[in-house]
């Protein structure tokens, strides 16, 4: 009986161990793609970021420091508080199509999860070219972005993990150029898979 | 000429005298020898004293250009973060409103 209550606890540890894992994994960025290496040795630029939160939250001690009359650094300060990760990659090609719809749909599926939503998913027949924008949403709440941008000959990719604030997002729009329209798109998908 | 003999054996007896061996006063030599200890341990002393500011200013130049060193490193991490965070919204923005120029297209 006491050998069977030390193999249960034991078990039951574990399996706390297990989950505690997967929830911290959830919450951590992915690590990068080999896919990324082999877009990465085609493209003539590249532009890699990778911010843990720790890394924003250091990054945030030094925004807005003396700098008072600078609305892109509030701006982003106010944007990153409570993030959990950015993750950001940028490749600029020579020449159109560098990449093939295996590598876009390779990438997709690495970075989204079942947790993950689809928002917006947009192809030309034909084009290799597209967009795809997914949401995680937990109890309602957007915990997480991920765009994934193709362009003839720019492929970028977006992952914000962590609670998104739509009119922090909506408040770059000014600074950053982001357009209040697409705010308001995600906003309205995000009402809509709340329902 | 008699006078002349009585004076030089008067200066011999004087410099008998003077280059007589004669015994040091007792206590002399120890008296002398704790002089010179006292001579250089004062020496000693003053040497110990320069030596250990000299130490402190050193150690005191190395921990302060260390911490100095710390925080401009620091400084140069963050800003570098920083950069890095606006570089990322940057290119977040510019996909964003791509994502809705496309949108807009397709509508």
């Amino acid at each position: 009986m006491k050998r069977t209550m030390v193999w249960a606890s034991m078990l039951a540890l574990g399996v706390a161990i297990t989950v505690a894992a997967a929830a911290t994994a959830q919450d951590d960025l992915p690590a990068p793609s080999p896919i990324e290496k082999t877009l990465a040795e085609r493209a003539a630029h590249v532009t890699e970021v990778t911010l843990d939160k720790n890394m924003l939250a250091f990054a945030g001690k030094f925004m807005n420091k003396d700098k008072d009359d600078d609305k892109d650094d509030k701006a982003a300060k106010e944007m990153i508080q409570g993030l959990r990760g950015v993750y950001v990659r940028d490749y600029e090609f020579d020449k159109d199509n560098e990449y093939t719809a295996e590598e876009l749909e390779g990438l997709r599926k690495y970075i989204t999860s079942t947790d993950w939503s689809p928002m917006v998913h947009e192809r030309t027949k034909g084009a290799k070219e597209g967009t795809d924008v997914y949401l995680k949403l937990v109890n309602g709440q957007v915990q997480g972005l991920f765009v994934l941008d193709a362009e003839p000959k720019e492929l970028s990719l977006v992952l914000i993990l962590g609670p998104i604030d739509m009119d922090k997002i909506g408040a770059l729009g000014g600074s950053f150029g982001i357009p209040k329209q697409a705010v308001k798109d995600v906003k309205k998908a995000q009402k809509e898979a709340g329902k | 000429m008699e006078h002349d003999e009585r004076e030089l054996q008067e200066f011999e007896r004087k410099l008998r005298m003077a280059i007589a061996r004669r015994e040091a006063p007792l206590g002399l030599k120890s008296r002398v020898l704790a002089k010179a200890r006292e001579r250089r341990q004062a020496q000693r002393g003053r040497l110990w004293i320069w030596q250990r500011v000299a130490a402190t200013l050193v150690v005191a130049a190395v921990l302060g250009g260390f911490a100095e060193y710390r925080h401009i490193e620091e400084i140069r991490k963050g800003e570098a973060a920083r950069e890095q965070v606006l570089t990322a919204l940057r290119i977040t923005s510019r996909t964003m409103g791509r994502v809705q120029e496309r949108l807009a297209d397709g509508r």
